[in-house]
């Protein structure tokens, strides 16, 4: 560690705060639109897809193959459609997000008991009914599970976007990189991760909290 | 088939394999078909457009090509391996200990180790031990553990007690117990995670060209660097290729390995 002075770290910390803060908000920014797109996407596939064996399949298998690619290929994939920066990033962390996605709306509405589902059809409801207001409620924290991991899947990958100039602390990590050698070269990389790391677990934590708060009183634990 | 819901990063990329019926379904086929069209596409676009310009032959050979795949494979299955030999040890042992402390702990490192990026750990690990191949599979290691860890112990953990004190009433020792009711048991949780581990390992590879590791990545970054769509392209999709291929592979002994009665 000789070559780098950690104590340094705190009056860096300072120096950089504005665009460190800059930074994290352009990450969490990147990462909130491309889930939400993906929560868009995928909720609906799931809606769709959940009693139709084969497009169920088709769907998780697809999602799966896309989460299989080494990051740094798909952005890579992504480059001579979409050039540089923010727009390949969004989609690329928005395929990523889908599997867990897809997958736990599809594996949340199917767990449903047939018993319940039975007594809602009983009781008259449509299928879109029964649908709505008995399985999405009941497959709602589940769902909630698969967000808060395409959540935490995004903001790691994030971080490669940096790399085909993408916003967000991957940048800082890149600086510290590309400074090899330098003063402030772990100062740079150091900050970048922590403050990734903190992000992540401060959406882990608001996840709990909105799982807490939306999840229908009937089957809180 | 039966999936299982996500519940955290770990399991999000491979889950224990649940296969009924005969070996040869045609999901088996599914990888292979999609992986030998790519190629092919691949190759078809390349023949096509003719002559590589200077730059583009400098990658775009057979030899360049093939020598960057045989790092690739190599280094993302020797920390594969690694990883292996550490975490399912080490997860066996944690699951052993009653202390409470000990797997609360395990847990919060899990989760934090969850949530830091993997650029992360491999530009720390080279700014502070230097670059070069060492450091890579140190970084591959370091990610590649968790998966593992997390589902030798959650495999071990999710076993039937019944069983367990079944076979303690038949008066088997505690190792015999391990090694011939809970491991068996826990098998395909553990290669769930070890599939895991290995997709990872594939694409931290990648991005272990940044601290001169060499592998795919490097074909991807000359490509970008000198703005050599085509060379970019075959980088990328041949490391999806090996990625899918390895985790269909592992798929195959996962299914292989399964013991017959479960």
């Amino acid at each position: 560690m000789g070559k780098y002075d950690l104590s340094l770290i705190w009056p860096f910390f300072l120096d950089k705060l504005d665009e460190i803060i800059e930074l994290s908000t352009e990450h969490v920014l990147v990462v909130l639109i491309s889930v939400l797109l993906a929560t868009i996407f995928g909720v609906s596939l799931g809606l769709f897809a959940w009693d139709k064996p084969l497009l169920r399949s088709a769907s998780i298998a697809t999602a799966g193959v896309i989460l299989t690619i080494p990051s740094m290929a798909l952005l890579a994939l992504m480059i001579p459609t979409f050039g540089l920066g923010w727009v390949p990033t969004l989609i690329a962390l928005a395929l990523y997000s889908l599997l867990p996605i897809v997958r736990n709306t599809v594996v949340g509405l199917r767990e449903v008991p047939e018993a319940v589902m039975e007594s809602a059809r009983g009781m008259g409801m449509s299928p879109l009914r029964v649908l709505l207001s008995v399985q999405m409620p009941i497959a709602w924290p589940v769902i909630l599970t698969g967000l808060r991991v395409a959540t935490q899947l995004a903001i790691g990958i994030a971080s490669i976007a940096a790399y085909v100039a993408g916003p967000g602390l991957g940048v800082y990590i890149f600086k510290g990189l590309s400074m090899l050698g330098a003063k402030n070269a772990l100062n740079f990389a150091l900050t970048g991760t922590v403050m990734i790391i903190i992000i992540a677990l401060l959406f882990d934590a608001l996840f709990i909290l909105i799982k807490r708060l939306t999840t229908s009183r009937g089957i809180r634990g | 088939m039966t999936v299982q819901a996500t519940e955290n990063v770990s399991t999000s990329y491979s889950q224990p394999s649940d296969r009924r019926g005969g070996f040869y379904t045609a999901k088996r086929f599914g990888t292979p078909l999609l992986v030998i069209a790519a190629l092919g596409g691949l190759l078809l676009f390349l023949y096509s457009r003719g002559e590589p310009d200077k730059i583009e032959a400098f990658a775009l050979n057979w030899d360049y090509m093939l020598a960057k795949i045989d790092e690739h494979i190599r280094i993302s299955l020797f920390s594969a391996i690694v990883v292996a030999l550490i975490a399912i040890p080490m997860g066996i042992v944690i699951s052993r200990s009653k202390s409470r402390i000990v797997s609360a702990v395990v847990l919060g490192l899990a989760n934090v180790g969850q949530a830091t990026p993997a650029v992360g750990v491999i530009i720390l690990l080279a700014l502070t031990f230097g670059i070069g191949w060492a450091t890579a599979v140190a970084a591959l290691v370091i990610y590649g553990l968790l998966p593992v860890l997390r589902n030798t112990i959650t495999g071990i953990a999710q076993i039937d007690p019944n069983i367990t004190e079944a076979a303690r009433g038949m008066g088997m020792r505690p190792l015999q117990v391990l090694f011939k009711i809970e491991l068996p048991l826990a098998v395909p949780v553990i290669l769930a995670g070890f599939r895991t581990a290995l997709v990872f390992s594939v694409g931290v590879a990648t991005i272990a060209t940044f601290i001169n590791a060499g592998g795919l990545g490097e074909v991807i970054v000359v490509g970008l660097k000198l703005t050599r769509p085509a060379v970019l392209l075959t980088g990328a999709i041949v490391v999806s290729c090996i990625a899918l291929l390895l985790d269909w592979l592992a798929g195959l002994a996962e299914d292989a390995l399964r013991p017959k009665g479960v």
